[in-house]
């Protein structure tokens, strides 16, 4: 037998590096990667449908998307003025909106810009929801601004040349040019009566978003450089409105740390009248 | 070593193999920490298991953690007894929030690179004699419609794809076109990102379906010039 006192430094050296180790496996968990998507915070007291200069977006995480030109179909283009968007987002359980923000040198009158939504449940390809020969796709939802009209237009495609503007018009616009960058809010209310066409928000469902964006500028001859299918573009990624807060974790925990201080008083209250 | 020094080596070596070790072995990976703590309770209760089945071990293993917790005679330990014993309740709440609590991160897809041809694609041999004039032309319509994407290096570094997820292949690891046959990649080239199955995800590819744009020669044509341009070979077996 070993003098009680060695045996007794194991033990404590044993246990302090158990709860090292299970503090290093339970912070792992908890430390936040960083995010692949667009984040719209719950606020109070209505979104800023209409102002991208608003003090209300300073309390939404901006994220950033490269963009590609779009070489993927034809009319593709090789280059593209605008090479990544910022996006940031805002609801109040009511309304949702978007700011996407992007350097462009020159303000031109067919400047323009979209966000693209899958909808519903079935997968959509990023290109205009254009049919995929194994898995059946559905619709996309694009909210599509001009420079020329400050407006939005709501529409649905299902492949290409299928573009075209709904009957029921949900989404407002609104963009502001200054300093080389555009800045562009999106809106509409969460959910619409149209669930075949628009996209449902959800709080606290990822739903996949996409970005385009075409600079209106003109060649040496007067064409325009970006139009139609000629734009930049992203990949899908992810969006989710923020649900409200959850705070039963925290009661569960507390339980459960009441329940181990139990726990421990009855076994140390039963190991002392064992004795 | 005292019945205590084993055990304690086993846990943390435990944890360090499932940490460290398990994900780094090919075709796993990482373990969600609330699995590994899982793992590590199983191996302790095994080890108290092991250790009370004797008389003798049972008294060296738990006589000193039973003066411990007690707090009979231990002394100038006193202080780290009373540590433990408000640290044990607050990680037991803790591993609980962590594991109540909801992710913020997005759904994870997991995407098959290559999931299986359809049959009428599979042994197909290229029908373009291999000459050096086919090779020459084969890179040239490379360069006039892959490179954008996939690199005039073949690496998948074209100057269209950086917003491209997932990346256009690079044809210079030998992951890609070196694992594959012919027949593969004509399959790829003619159907595209489109002609993926669900494991493949299809809806975020944007590999062109060529066969709207293409002849199907100078897809062939095309294959020989990105293995030659690439420094690969296709695997040839069957
Ligand atoms: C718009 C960009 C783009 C263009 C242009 C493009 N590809 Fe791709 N290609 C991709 C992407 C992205 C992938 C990876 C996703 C996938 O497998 O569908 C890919 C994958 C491939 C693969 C599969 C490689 C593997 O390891 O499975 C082959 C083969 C291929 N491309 C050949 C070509 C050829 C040949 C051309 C020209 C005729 C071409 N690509 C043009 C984007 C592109």
């Amino acid at each position: 037998m070993k003098p009680a006192n060695r045996v007794m430094k194991q033990v404590l050296r044993g246990g302090v590096a158990m709860v090292v180790a299970t503090i290093i496996g339970g912070t792992s968990l908890s430390v936040a990667q960083e995010s692949v998507s667009v984040r719209a915070t719950l606020m109070t007291g209505g979104v800023p449908i209409d102002d991208p200069n608003a003090a209300a977006w300073s309390s939404a995480p901006p994220a950033t998307f490269p963009m590609s030109p779009q070489v993927h179909w034809p009319n593709r283009i090789q280059e593209v003025t605008v090479k990544d968007v910022s996006v940031r987002a805002l609801h109040d359980g009511k309304q949702v909106a978007f700011l996407l923000e992007y350097a462009d040198p020159t303000q031109d009158p067919d400047d323009a810009a979209a966000l693209e939504f899958m909808v519903g449940d079935k997968k959509a390809h990023f290109a205009h929801g254009q049919p995929m020969l194994q898995v059946e796709g559905g619709p996309v939802n694009i909210w599509f601004w001009k420079n020329k009209t400050n407006k939005a237009a709501d529409m649905t495609a299902k492949g290409f040349g299928t573009l075209k503007p709904q009957e029921h018009q949900d989404v407002t616009a609104k963009g502001v040019y200054s300093n080389g960058s555009w800045k562009v809010v999106f809106s509409r209310n969460l959910s619409t009566g149209h669930a075949e066409e628009d996209v449902q928000i959800t709080p606290g469902q990822f739903i996949s978003i996409a970005f385009a964006v075409w600079d209106g500028r003109k060649d040496g001859a007067g064409e325009l450089v970006e139009k139609g299918s000629q734009k930049a573009v992203s990949s899908w990624w992810y969006f989710r409105a923020d649900a409200p807060p959850d705070y039963s974790g925290y009661m569960y925990a507390a339980i459960a740390a009441a329940l181990a201080l139990g726990f421990q008083f009855v076994l140390i209250r039963k190991l002392k009248k064992g004795q | 070593m005292g019945a205590l020094g084993k055990p304690i080596i086993l846990m943390v070596g435990m944890y360090l193999f499932l940490k460290f070790v398990l994900p780094n072995i090919p075709g796993s990976a990482p373990l969600p920490s609330s699995l590994i703590f899982l793992y590590l309770l199983l191996t302790a209760s095994g080890i108290v298991i092991y250790e009370t089945l004797s008389g003798e071990s049972k008294d060296a293993f738990w006589g000193p953690m039973q003066r411990f917790l007690t707090g009979e005679n231990v002394g100038g330990l006193q202080a780290l007894r009373y540590g433990v014993l408000i640290l044990f309740p607050l990680l037991v709440g803790w591993q609980t929030y962590g594991s109540t609590a909801v992710s913020d991160l997005p759904p994870t897809e997991s995407r098959t690179v290559h999931p299986a041809p359809p049959g009428e694609y599979t042994g197909l041999s290229n029908p373009v004699p291999k000459t050096p004039d086919n090779i020459m032309q084969g890179k040239g319509f490379y360069a006039a419609f892959c490179s954008p994407c996939h690199g005039g290096n073949f690496d998948g570094k074209g100057p269209a794809a950086r917003g491209f997820i997932p990346a256009p292949a690079n044809f210079a690891d030998p992951t890609t076109i070196a694992m594959l046959q012919e027949s593969y990649l004509f399959w790829r080239i003619k159907k595209g990102g489109v002609g993926l199955p669900i494991e493949g995800t299809p809806w975020k590819s944007a590999m062109p379906r060529w066969e709207v744009e293409l002849p199907d020669e100078w897809i062939w044509k095309i294959i020989m010039g990105e293995y030659d341009g690439a420094h690969q070979s296709p695997r040839t077996w069957e």
